[in-house]
């Protein structure tokens, strides 16, 4: 007698912690593309103002570009200062390609960020004339990356704007749906 | 006589469910995948109700000896 409602109990049981989880984990799944869509704007920000330090930088202390992408990294915060971190630290040893260093450093970077292939074309294309032009030149891409990026920027606060709250919503709601259409 | 309830609730809560995410979309703007949403819901609902209502029609026939249950 016992025994039969001991497993009815335990079925019940594990019916609700199995819907718990399911909601549970739906709500994480949109909870996390929210944020990522809030993080993505703040990111290209902080990619804008390490390129204007760049800029500040070359004018005028005429480091090489090892020593300036270690100024860098000191002064922007996390994801950021771990790609130039590393792309100082590679650059301090033998360098036969300064192209395939950024461009294996900056997939990294992408991967591990909120940022999309937009950005990642633009920071590839500004990878091209890095370190390859006079002063003025230089300058002149440095303008013309940051001005991409602005655009960009635009962009992802439309995006974040429009579809935060969404993502948020339905991550719930698609939990509670599931949830609904097995019980 | 009982019947089971869970049937009713479920299908009312699949229905308020669908409702809400067909509002959350047309805010934003998604105004072809918030309908297509709602057709999904009552698609599904349709197949839960279908499915109990050949149940229902398998008692009538075995009432009415019409087949040899």
């Amino acid at each position: 007698m016992w025994k039969k409602y001991y497993f009815e109990y335990g079925e019940k049981t594990m019916k609700w912690i199995g819907a718990i989880l399911l909601v549970s984990t739906t709500s994480w799944i949109g909870f996390d593309m929210s944020k990522k869509l809030t993080e993505r704007p703040k990111q290209i920000r902080l990619l804008i103002q390490s390129l204007q330090m760049l800029e500040t930088e070359m004018g005028y202390s005429q480091l090489t570009l090892q020593q300036t992408f270690q100024n860098i990294s000191k002064k922007v915060p996390y994801p950021l200062d771990q790609f130039y971190e590393r792309l100082a630290h590679k650059l301090s040893g033998i360098v036969i390609d300064f192209l395939t260093i950024w461009d294996e450093e900056l997939s990294k970077f992408v991967q591990t960020s909120a940022l999309k292939q937009t950005e990642h074309e633009v920071m590839k294309q500004f990878g091209r004339n890095l370190g390859q032009h006079t002063f003025l030149q230089q300058q002149k891409y440095i303008k013309l990356t940051i001005h991409h990026l602005q655009r960009e920027l635009d962009d992802a606060m439309e995006e974040r704007r429009k579809y935060e709250k969404m993502m948020k919503s339905l991550g719930v709601l698609i939990g509670l749906l599931i949830v609904l259409l097995l019980f | 006589m009982l019947i089971d309830a869970t049937i009713l609730f479920q299908i009312a809560g699949i229905g308020i469910i669908t409702a809400l995410i067909h509002t959350v979309l047309k805010q934003v703007g998604k105004e072809d995948i918030a309908q297509f949403v709602s057709l999904v819901g009552f698609i599904i609902v349709l197949v839960i109700v279908i499915h109990h209502l050949s149940d229902l029609f398998q008692q009538i026939k075995s009432v009415f000896l019409l087949q040899g249950l």
